[in-house]
């Protein structure tokens, strides 16, 4: 059997220390958890299944996995290397548990001192009895090891004489093994009441921090996660509120997740203070591993596009980031649909709604060979154009070079209100204007039933598109 | 003193940049596809990881023409597209090389949540090419835009008014567009670039590859009176004995 004892210090104890020489955990890319002992103890599970918490330390049983680190100092090595969830953390070692512990609270280096002399303030179990102890001459381990044990058990219990043998190692110690938690769901209480949204992410970074550590010990990435508040009741508006978060990959990405917290937390009103935060994971998946590159140049910087898209989803809302779907369809302005780009899982997909009707001839993913005479703008609406002297204006006269391209199509939908809204009977031109450029125009048709007379088919003008 | 390192005469002689010929290409560049403008530009392309200013009178007029015969051949990546003028149309984008699923469209409306939204797309490691239509753009926004565009090693192409040309910019090549008078043709002058000042403007072709030819077939019809629609089947005779796809298409619709 052999113990290492871990106790997280906090950051105001190593304040004096340079920050700058401390080692990052996790990199520079961390945030200090919530519940520092809870991180530290998922997080030493990946050494031993066999850890505890007992108060503010962190006990590992490595006897078992010595042999895989390469032997008891290469795997204290392993153990105090800087990648870990908590910056500052103390440690010792010794055979059985209660001496590790001894030696963590004295802070004496392991293996100076023995446990017979080992003060009796470092022992659990005999904390009550200290004064009594005190005033028999009790000071040390050795001290209460001396005397005879009937009497120690009669006059301290039987709890304090067994705590003494299993610290001695003439006892089995049993510990409740640390499991890791199946769903993430960690309150943190405020230490001051927040009345603005965005002042609550400084408190949201620790709990990432904490969600970071449980996320690692599990090997997975988040995929939804739930951040709840609870707030002052003696207002009387909601008492909670909560912000749903989801990222299209599994992320481990701490940054990314705490920039689309404060995205959405500067859109947020609290109605009252918020006393407690609650952050729950909703929905995690593995983790894919990313194969690492022997060239240097393969190592791209920067983050990647679906970080991009929701950061921008996030802040200018996602009706303003678009990705195309293109359409089978005759109509120009059913050529495609312009999508929330989050909601477009599979770019290129070019079949996803119903009505898509393929023109004959065309096979999916090729473009037909009259696209290139398409212009590279269209208007969302077509704009009517005046028309003087039988010629289409727009800034100026326009001059006709090409057509007619006759479109007849739409006549299958349902329409619009007024029936017909659907059908495009439409002859297209390519026409030069001297300011705008190249334009694509189209001259309207009318159906039979819509025309005054016999003689009169042709209707308005129209802007559709603009050769950029 | 003596252990200075020597560097190789011809080193040297590469080294040094004389003002009267064009810089050499420091970092990365694509070649624009017009070779006219290439062999005006420093290193015969777009720089990439630098920002390029295009100034034109209209917006949304001639930036397609100029760039996408780069964009066509640029490394596969999404192009963003931020607060472009009119919506950008897909099928015809396509023919010319720029595929459909590689198109990101930003239709962020102010210009700070434009500038925001160009600045982080540059930071995307994913992302090959910016496109900015940023008309009230300050110099010192700029100079953020040039700066993510060269760390990230991005090709940043950056739209203004042509009334920003007096304006101070920290781009690295400033082209300012013109329809020449008269013509369809395209009129560059190239306001700003590493190199000597470049005095003549540059005429390009208005108009590439099938396009060009149809327009050229038609032209001696320019300028012809539309009449009313059951005449104009005798017009469109000509046209239909070549049997170009325009109709084609009209014939099976």
């Amino acid at each position: 059997m052999h113990w290492i004892a871990l106790q997280a210090l906090p950051d105001a104890v190593v304040a004096g220390d340079a920050p700058e020489s401390a080692p990052e955990p996790f990199g520079s890319a961390a945030l200090a958890p919530a519940d520092a002992t809870a991180a530290l103890g998922w997080w030493a599970l990946q050494f031993t299944p066999r850890v505890a918490q007992v108060g503010p330390a962190v006990l590992l049983e490595v006897s078992a996995s010595e042999r895989l680190y390469g032997g008891r100092e290469h795997m204290l090595a392993c153990v105090m290397a800087p990648e870990r969830p908590v910056a500052h953390v103390q440690h010792a070692q010794a055979a059985t548990s209660l001496v590790a512990l001894a030696l963590l609270q004295t802070g004496m280096p392991p293996g100076v001192v023995e446990p017979d002399r080992l003060p009796l303030a470092t022992l659990a179990q005999a904390k009550a009895h200290l004064p009594t102890l005190e005033r028999i001459g009790c000071r040390v381990w050795g001290d209460l090891r001396a005397l005879p044990r009937g009497g120690v058990a009669r006059r301290f219990g039987a709890p304090l004489l067994d705590a003494l043998d299993q610290a001695y190692g003439l006892k089995p110690e049993v510990y409740p093994w640390l499991l890791l938690p199946e769903v993430f769901d960690m309150p943190l209480e405020l230490s001051a009441q927040v009345e603005a949204a965005p002042a609550l992410l400084f408190a949201t970074r620790r709990l990432l921090g904490q969600l970071q550590a449980w996320l690692r010990a599990r090997r997975q990435g988040i995929l939804a996660l739930e951040l709840g508040w609870q707030m002052d009741a003696r207002r009387n508006t909601a008492s909670h509120g909560q912000l749903l978060l989801r990222t299209a990959e599994p992320t481990l990405d701490m940054q990314h997740l705490q920039r689309l917290l404060g995205e959405h937390l500067g859109r947020i009103t609290l109605p009252a203070p918020v006393l407690t935060l609650r952050m729950r994971s909703i929905e995690t998946a593995p983790l894919p591993s990313a194969s690492t590159s022997l060239l240097p140049d393969e190592l791209h910087a920067g983050d990647s596009l679906h970080q991009l898209l929701e950061r921008l989803a996030a802040r200018l809302g996602p009706e303003q980031v678009l990705r195309a779907l293109p359409r089978a369809d005759h109509r120009p302005e059913h050529m495609q649909t312009w999508r929330a780009a989050s909601a477009v899982r599979a770019p290129g997909n070019a079949t996803a709604g119903g009505n898509t009707r393929r023109p004959r001839g065309t096979a999916a993913g090729t473009t037909p060979a009259w696209a290139e005479f398409y212009p590279t703008w269209l208007l969302a609406t077509p704009l009517r154009l005046a028309v003087r002297q039988d010629r289409p204006l727009y800034q100026g006269p326009l001059a006709l070079l090409v057509g007619p391209q006759r479109l007849e199509a739409g006549w299958w939908g349902k329409g619009g209100p007024d029936g017909h809204a659907d059908v495009a009977l439409r002859d297209y031109f390519l026409a030069r204007s001297e300011q705008a450029g190249l334009l694509w125009i189209y001259r309207e048709r009318l159906l039979a039933s819509q025309a005054a007379d016999a003689q009169q088919v042709a209707g308005h003008w129209y802007l559709h598109g603009l050769y950029g | 003193m003596a252990s200075l390192p020597l560097v190789p005469a011809s080193d040297a002689n590469a080294a040094v940049w004389r003002a009267d010929e064009l810089a050499h290409a420091s970092a990365a560049v694509l070649a624009t596809g017009h070779a006219a403008l290439d062999a005006q530009l420093p290193g015969g392309g777009w720089p990439i990881g630098a920002l390029v200013e295009i100034l034109q009178a209209h917006s949304g007029q001639n930036e397609w023409r100029l760039l996408l015969p780069a964009l066509a051949r640029a490394r596969a990546g999404p192009v963003l597209l931020v607060g472009p003028p009119h919506m950008p149309f897909v099928p015809g984008l396509a023919a010319q090389g720029l595929a459909c699923e590689r198109l990101l469209w930003i239709t962020a409306a102010t210009p700070a949540s434009r500038m925001w939204a160009s600045e982080q797309a540059l930071r995307c490691a994913d992302v090959a090419a910016v496109l900015a239509w940023l008309p009230q753009a300050r110099a010192d926004q700029l100079r953020r835009l040039q700066m993510a565009a060269s760390e990230h090693a991005k090709l940043l192409f950056v739209m203004r008014p042509a009334a920003a040309q007096a304006e101070s910019s920290p781009a690295v090549l400033r082209v300012l567009v013109a329809i020449q008078a008269g013509s369809d043709a395209l009129r560059l002058e190239l306001l700003k670039r590493r190199g000597p000042p470049c005095t003549q403007a540059l005429l390009m072709p208005a108009r590439m590859g099938r396009l060009s030819a149809l327009l050229a077939r038609n032209q001696g019809r320019a300028g012809y009176a539309p009449r009313p629609l059951g005449n104009l089947s005798d017009s469109a005779a000509p046209v239909e004995a070549t049997h170009h796809a325009l109709d084609s298409l009209a014939g099976a619709a």
